[in-house]
Formats: structure tokens, sequence, C-alpha cells
């Protein structure tokens, strides 16, 4: 199934879809909107036009700061798009969470399986490859404190592969954002952690 | 030489980062603009600091054929290990999943960057000024950790030092690097002209071109905002030592650098498919 048809059978004709921080809504006929979940009764929303600028738009949080991760519950409210098909709809998605749109249906429609995290950490090189020593303890502590108040996917990987976790699922009106790999920004603090607890293992005694 | 088929996939590869907002731009704009108006079917990007991540690309592109080309600078770490690693790659050419991946070369290697190196600096530069007059620097990174991260740019400086047309040329064209000699502060003693224009040879205007090379040249004190932010780039010539020195922002935040990627794609087909 392509993406775009997977798209549509999450949205048929009269109804709407929370996605993220996303509202999807599609009427009987004419185009599908989309806005953010919390204005969904706002009457007020400046109209979008375009992926690229939607792009952009979703670059900066309110507080005028850079989103790296798109998929921080940071997305800024106030507008909305209108998608003439799911081709459009798709690309709008895009540009609201990178990459994140495809992960998630094709892991829903059991066309991608989870990388559990051992083997992510594992495979890194350089600067990262210090990210391979990190302990399970930690590796919670990451999902507890980074991942978990920091994106709004849901992860859907092991820690190892000896350990595998129940597949998500869609449950009523809302697609959940899924996880399958861990990001940048995870391998980052894998390293930082396994490298802090590397530091303290091997601090000189103090006399 | 022979184009792509019209229902192949184009993949932008780029670093993009966590920090600068400015990093993943060039790539976006190339991708829009052959959207528009390239051979492709449909144009992605993916990053290795931002997303689309390498690891996520495969699961969006739906084209059976795919030219992946990458948005860097030179042939290194990036080029060879990070990118065929996280992207299942193992040669030119290779199945992954349900996908035919053509693996380009990086865009800077390429000689089309030659001539845009110099168009850029020639655009910088009034219409009647001498070029023999002319001191061109193009700027790199430099790391005395890896010998081979300044091949790249004396490879373009020696190209455009040979090239034969009929036009003026420039008096000089030298290389210069931040981290390595000769270095980018020591542009007044390294050129000899009037007139000193300036081309960082980076893929975006991230923290070394707006911040730490004008920084290195005299042009900024304590700069602080993003490269989009400033106006570094926008209030050429500046008098410094002397001398006249025009700042260019980085060579891969050109339009054409659209020409190069399909450049790349062409010259994939000639070595490896025709």
């Amino acid at each position: 199934m392509n993406l775009r048809d997977s798209l549509e059978g999450f949205l048929p004709p009269g109804s709407s879809v929370r996605f993220g921080e996303l509202l999807l809504v599609r009427a009987d006929t004419g185009p599908i909107m989309m806005c953010h979940s919390c204005d969904a009764d706002r009457s007020d929303l400046v109209e979008i036009c375009g992926a690229p600028a939607l792009r952009e738009f979703g670059k900066w949080s309110d507080a005028g700061e850079y989103r790296p991760l798109r998929t921080a519950p940071t997305l800024r409210g106030g507008w909305f798009v209108r998608c003439a098909d799911f081709g459009e709809l798709l690309d709008h998605l895009d540009a609201v969470y990178p990459g994140s749109v495809a992960t998630t249906l094709r892991y829903l429609n059991g066309q991608l399986d989870p990388v559990p995290l051992r083997d992510t950490l594992d495979r890194q090189t350089g600067m990262y490859r210090f990210a391979g020593a990190l302990s399970d303890h930690a590796a919670n502590q990451l999902m507890r404190e980074l991942c978990s108040p920091g994106c709004l996917r849901k992860i859907a990987w092991p820690i190892a592969s000896s350990s595998p976790v129940a597949r998500l699922r869609v449950h009523g009106s809302a697609i959940p954002l899924i996880c399958t790999e861990a990001c940048t920004f995870a391998v980052s603090e894998a390293r930082r952690l396994a490298r802090e607890a590397y530091d303290k293992a091997n601090a000189p005694v103090e006399a | 030489m022979p184009s792509p088929p019209s229902d192949c996939a184009l993949l932008i590869l780029a670093h993009g980062s966590t920090e600068n907002p400015d990093s993943s731009q060039p790539s976006w704009e190339l991708a829009d603009a052959l959207q528009t108006s390239g051979p492709f079917s449909k144009v992605y990007c993916a990053f290795w600091k931002e997303e689309p991540s390498f690891r996520q690309v495969w699961s969006m592109i739906e084209e059976r054929e795919v030219y992946a080309v990458p948005n860097f600078i030179s042939e290194g770490y990036f080029t060879r290990q990070v990118l065929p690693r996280e992207l299942g790659l193992d040669g030119p050419t290779t199945e992954v999943g349900e996908h035919l991946v053509h693996y380009c070369d990086p865009v800077g290697i390429h000689p089309t960057m030659t001539k845009l190196l110099v168009q850029r600096a020639r655009d910088l530069l009034p219409g009647d000024l001498t070029l023999s007059e002319v001191s061109l620097i193009i700027v790199g990174h430099g790391t005395n950790l890896n010998k081979q991260s300044t091949e790249a740019i004396k490879a373009q400086v020696a190209a455009i030092s040979a090239w034969e047309e009929a036009g003026e040329s420039f008096g000089e064209v030298l290389d210069a690097y931040m981290e390595e000699a000769p270095f980018v502060a020591d542009w007044a003693t390294l050129t000899r002209f009037p007139t000193v224009v300036v081309v960082p040879f980076f893929i975006a205007d991230g923290l070394h071109s707006y911040q730490d090379i004008p920084v290195l040249l005299g042009l900024e004190t304590n700069p602080t905002a993003a490269a989009s932010q400033q106006e570094v780039f926008r209030r050429n010539p500046t008098s410094l030592q002397g001398r006249t020195v025009y700042y260019s922002s980085a060579i891969g935040t050109d339009p054409a650098m659209a020409t190069v990627i399909l450049d790349q794609v062409m010259a994939f087909n000639t070595t490896h498919l025709s």
C-alpha cells in the first residue's frame, strides 16, 4: 500500500483525526484541512500556502527559538492549510513532521520493524562510538528524561533485540507518531551519559 | 550524457544541524527548485543532524530508482563511512529494500563547482574592476587531524588558476583555512592586490561562514545572530588594512548548485550506467 492510500485509510470522508499536535479534518467534499489541534474552535486562523512555507513556519517556536526536533511538543498554532488531495496532505505533513509520517504509516502497516537501541548505538563510529557503552540503566534514564518529555513520538524500539516490546496500535481518533529507531538527539545523549558514567567510574580516588 | 528516467527520485544528503537554523536551508531550497524544474519524479532531502534522517528516508521514498547525491564539499568521513553505513549502501549501485540506489559523488568535487566559484566571486565585484588586480581566496575549514580535508579546496584553486578562458582572470587565487596554514587570519600578508574577494567553500552559512571567518578576516568582532539575521554578507565591500574586501556567503547557498547536483547525476550515469 502506498503512503497516500494508507493515509486515506485513516481519514475517510466526513471524519477527523489527530496526528501529533495536528488536527486533520476531511469533510464529505472539498479540501482536507489541517491546523494545530488546539485551534479546532478558532475562526481567526491564518492560511499558510505551500509545504515550503509550512516547513519554515515549523522551524521556530513561539519564543523564536530554532526547533531542530520537529516532533517536539512546541508547534506553534494560529494557522491552517488546505490540501486538495492526499498527495498534498502528505507533503504538508512531511513539512511539519519530516520523515515521521512515513515511518508511522509503514510501521502501522507492518512494513517497518523497530531497530533495537543497542543496534543503533553499536554501529556508531567516530565521536559517537562511545555511545555503545551506555548501560541499560542509563538507556532507561534516556527514554524517561529526554525522549518522553521532549518528543511526541511513542518509542517502539526495545533496548536490546532479546527484549522485544509489543507493537503500538492506533486508539480512537488519534494516530500516534511512532519512533522506530533512536534519533540523533538520543544517540548524542547516549554518548553523553556513557561518557559521564565512564568518567565517574575512572575518577582519581581522593586521599 | 544520458538523463535520469523521469520516474526516478533524487535524494539530497546533507549534514544539517541541531544548533544552526540555516544549515539545512540550502538543501531544502535546492530540493524545492529541482522538484519544480528538474527531471525527477520526486525530490527528497535527508540529514545527519536533522529530520528526515538518513535512516528514516527510505520509508518516505516510493520510487524504485533513486539517485543519492551528497551535498557535501569533499570526499571524506561522511561520504565514505557515515552515509553508506546509515543508508545501507555497498557500492555505486545498491539494492536497498525495494529501492535501486545510485550513490553519486559529492557536489564539491564536480568540475562545475570551479565555474560556480569564479562566477560567485565575479558577481560580488563591480563590473568595471580589473580582475587581474584582485586576489581571490577560497576558504575552507582545514584540520591538522586529517590531511585529506583540504584536498577539495586545493583542487579547486588549481583548477581556477589553470582555467583557460577568453576573459580576464584573477590576479591570484589562493586557498586559506581556519585551523591550518595558510591561515585565513593572515589574509593581508598572503595576498598582494588591492582588492580581495573571499568565498567560503562550505555548503551552508553555518557558524564558520557567518561567525568564525568574518572574525578571522576582521569584518566582525563579536557576531551572535544566525546568518539569515546578519548583515555581514550584505554590506560589501569593507575597507580593511588598506584593502577593499568583498565577502561572499557560502558557495553552497548559490541557487546554481542545482546544476551541480544534476551534473553529478549525469556524471554517475556516464561513469557507471553507460
